[in-house]
């Protein structure tokens, strides 16, 4: 893991939209707590802004009726909410134990060498950005990538090298 | 009384109070059980792991004991090998990323890791990989100090802000590692009890802004005082040292442990208060404007008081009831009216529902109890009345403007006995007969009586430099019949029955005796 807790601010307020607005208070009524929305309103906020801002957590902490510590606290133990901006194409490396030993790192070394892309950043046209993720649960099919939710199994630096040409 | 229990530690029977977990329960009998995240006032949260104890009944080999009630017969094992392996282990993890700066650090002297690791590690480090590295040094807010690398991430503070003040500034951020304690980005702690994250917090991460670099803990010494900042009287440790050449200095005040008052906490202004015991005090003794030794001005005094038609005495709501039980017996045998006028002592709506009182002085009650009258009405119509007139401690210019008091005074001989300079207003005090400094509370002993009628003992550490009368002195000095404060005490006991039985105040029971309204005068 990673220092997360620098979250980034963007100096604008953060709103949901109209769309998760409506589906925000949806939400609201299936819990017997309020507090239980922490992590359902993060997964709001990733979906309309593809990452999670410093704003966003205090707009949800209020709207909750939370402590934005809390909220924040979540945000942070969770990789699978980028709290800094990412790419068209959000790459995430499962480094959990099968995949680690079936070859993440030549795939991670693949993205440094070729792209200059490391874990936590995003290439400059902004297209793609890499990060290195906890267990993603298919260690049959090690090593695994996730690219913006999609799951790639069986990978190594070939396959990669397909799979992005079909990206560009 | 609490039911007691008997179980097994080690194989030795103990006798505990029942309805207690482990570690409550044997810490009363002197037993031991290290913990970290475990705090009486927070509960139990079971995430350090340094508290778990085998207990032989077919329960799972290790519990937490925080979790764990105490219950009849149970069978303890503190000192079984897996107990000890698991006591060391935990012990050599929470140090992997310590910085161990203890020669640097505040906490050195009262700090759980320090203790733990004389008794439960004491082996050297096998870490080879270079330690994760955290931001030193960050301003919390309200006071509060954080060092992310000596924290153990036991969560205290986390919990007190959430549970206690429930204002949550604080959460463990990240995860593994990495994780920290943080507050969310511009909202840092800013509540009137923040300063209590610093007492909870086992080890050096949370230290006093106010208190950092400025004394060792092992050079304190140690007064167990009440808080004289407002009538809830908070228990309190007055952390005081006097270093060679120096003049005997109050470092920080910390809360003690009293259930029926304060709980383990104290309030941040409250705290504050020991800058007015070591700052600005009056040292010397003058009449008619030129410094006299102590006994001139007793002499003359105790004249003026004879010769004059009405005397006025006024005390402060925050003495001691042995300071006013002297003062009353000095104006019983003078024929002299006590007032306690105080109205300015009262903040309206600054209390809270927690600690923080309106009324800012530490015995009120007391003066109710001893049956001085307070009211303006009554202050003022003596005053004018009154050709000498002696004030004990109070702070009048709480209460009146400099006008007012110049006002009430014009044509009185005034005798000042004051602590800090400015208690009747600059102006007056440049007329008054002559003054007199006294020792304030962290200097003198005594009972007060907090606003929920709960008789407190406060000892007082402090010895100034400078010799100063405490009231009891000042009054005995202008002839009050209670020439010390025993005698005072015995005055105390006659008007105040319920203290009757205790032969001097330092028998006083640690927790406080409770008063009743019509306790006076029964």
């Amino acid at each position: 893991m990673s220092d997360r807790s620098k979250l980034i601010a963007t100096g604008k307020p953060f709103k949901f939209d109209k769309k998760r607005d409506t589906e925000f208070e949806q939400l609201v009524k299936r819990y017997p707590s309020r507090e239980s929305m922490v992590l359902p309103a993060l997964w709001l906020v990733q979906e309309q802004e593809s990452w999670v801002c410093q704003e966003a957590i205090g707009y949800i902490a209020d709207r909750i009726g939370t402590f934005a510590s809390k909220v924040y606290e979540v945000a942070t133990f969770y990789s699978m909410f980028n709290l800094h901006p990412v790419g068209k194409y959000h790459i995430c490396v499962c480094r959990t134990l099968s995949c680690w030993l079936r070859g993440k790192q030549d795939i991670v070394n693949y993205f440094r060498d070729e792209l200059n892309l490391t874990p936590g950043k995003a290439t400059e046209d902004k297209k793609f950005s890499l990060e290195e993720v906890e267990c993603l649960g298919h260690c049959g099919s090690a090593p695994v990538l996730q690219i913006n939710g999609e799951f790639y199994e069986n990978m190594d630096v070939d396959k990669v090298k397909k799979l992005l040409a079909t990206f560009k | 009384m609490t039911e007691m229990i008997k179980l097994f530690v080690n194989g030795e029977e103990v006798e505990v109070e029942s309805g207690k977990n482990l570690i409550d329960a044997l810490e009363k009998v002197g037993i031991e059980i290290p913990h970290f995240c475990y705090h009486p006032a927070l509960g139990a949260d079971g995430n350090c792991r340094m508290c778990l104890v085998g207990i032989e009944d077919g329960r799972p080999p290790v519990v937490p004991a925080c979790k764990t009630l105490a219950k009849e017969g149970m069978k303890v094992l503190l000192d079984a090998d897996n107990i000890k392996k698991i006591q060391h282990d935990v012990m050599e993890l929470e140090f992997i990323n310590h910085p161990t700066d203890c020669p640097i650090c505040d906490q050195a002297g009262e700090c759980k890791l320090q203790d733990y690791y004389m008794k439960y590690e004491g082996t050297e480090s096998r870490m080879w990989v270079p330690q994760v590295t955290k931001r030193k040094m960050q301003d919390f807010g309200g006071g509060v100090i954080h060092d992310q690398e000596r924290c153990v991430a036991c969560g205290r503070c986390v919990r007190f802000l959430r549970q206690i003040t429930r204002t949550g500034e604080l959460g463990l951020v990240n995860r593994g590692d990495d994780c920290r304690v943080e507050f969310f980005p511009g909202r840092p702690i800013n509540n009137r009890y923040g300063l209590n994250v610093v007492d909870l917090c086992p080890v050096g991460a949370l230290t006093s802004a106010d208190f950092r670099f400025k004394q060792r803990a092992w050079f304190l010494k140690r007064a167990e005082s009440i808080c004289h900042g407002c009538s809830k009287g908070c228990n309190i440790m007055v952390d005081h040292n006097k270093e060679k050449y120096e003049d005997d200095i109050i470092y920080r005040l910390r809360p003690r442990q009293n259930e029926q008052v304060n709980g383990w906490f104290m309030c941040d202004e409250g705290r504050m208060t020991y800058k007015l015991e070591n700052d600005n005090r009056l040292e010397e003794c003058t009449l008619a404007g030129a410094v006299r030794p102590l006994a001139d001005i007793f002499a003359d005094a105790e004249r003026r008081i004879e010769r004059a038609t009405k005397v006025l005495f006024l005390v402060s709501p925050s003495a001691s009831l042995e300071q006013l039980a002297a003062v009353q017996a000095l104006a019983e045998k003078t024929g002299a009216t006590v007032s306690a006028f105080s109205d300015g002592y009262i903040v309206k709506d600054d209390g809270d529902d927690f600690l923080i009182k309106d009324d800012k002085a530490a015995n009120r009650a007391g003066v109710d109890l001893l049956g001085i009258a307070k009211s303006r009405t009554h202050f003022d119509n003596m005053a004018k009345e009154a050709d000498v007139f002696i004030n004990f401690g109070n702070d009048l210019s709480r209460s009146l403007s400099e006008e007012q008091i110049g006002r009430l005074f014009s044509d009185t001989w005034v005798l000042n006995g004051a602590t800090h300079p400015g208690q009747l207003g600059a102006v007056m005090e440049k007329k008054v007969g002559s003054s007199i400094a006294l020792r304030s509370w962290s200097e003198y002993h005594g009972v007060v009586v907090n606003c929920d009628g709960i008789a407190q003992k406060f000892v007082g550490g402090v010895m100034k430099n400078v010799e100063r009368p405490d009231i009891v002195e000042m009054a005995a000095g202008l002839g009050s019949p209670a020439t010390g404060t025993a005698a005072a005490w015995a005055l105390v006991q006659k008007k105040i029955p319920a203290l009757a039985e205790f032969g001097g105040f330092l028998e006083l029971p640690a927790e406080g005796v409770k008063l009743t309204d019509n306790e006076a005068g029964k």
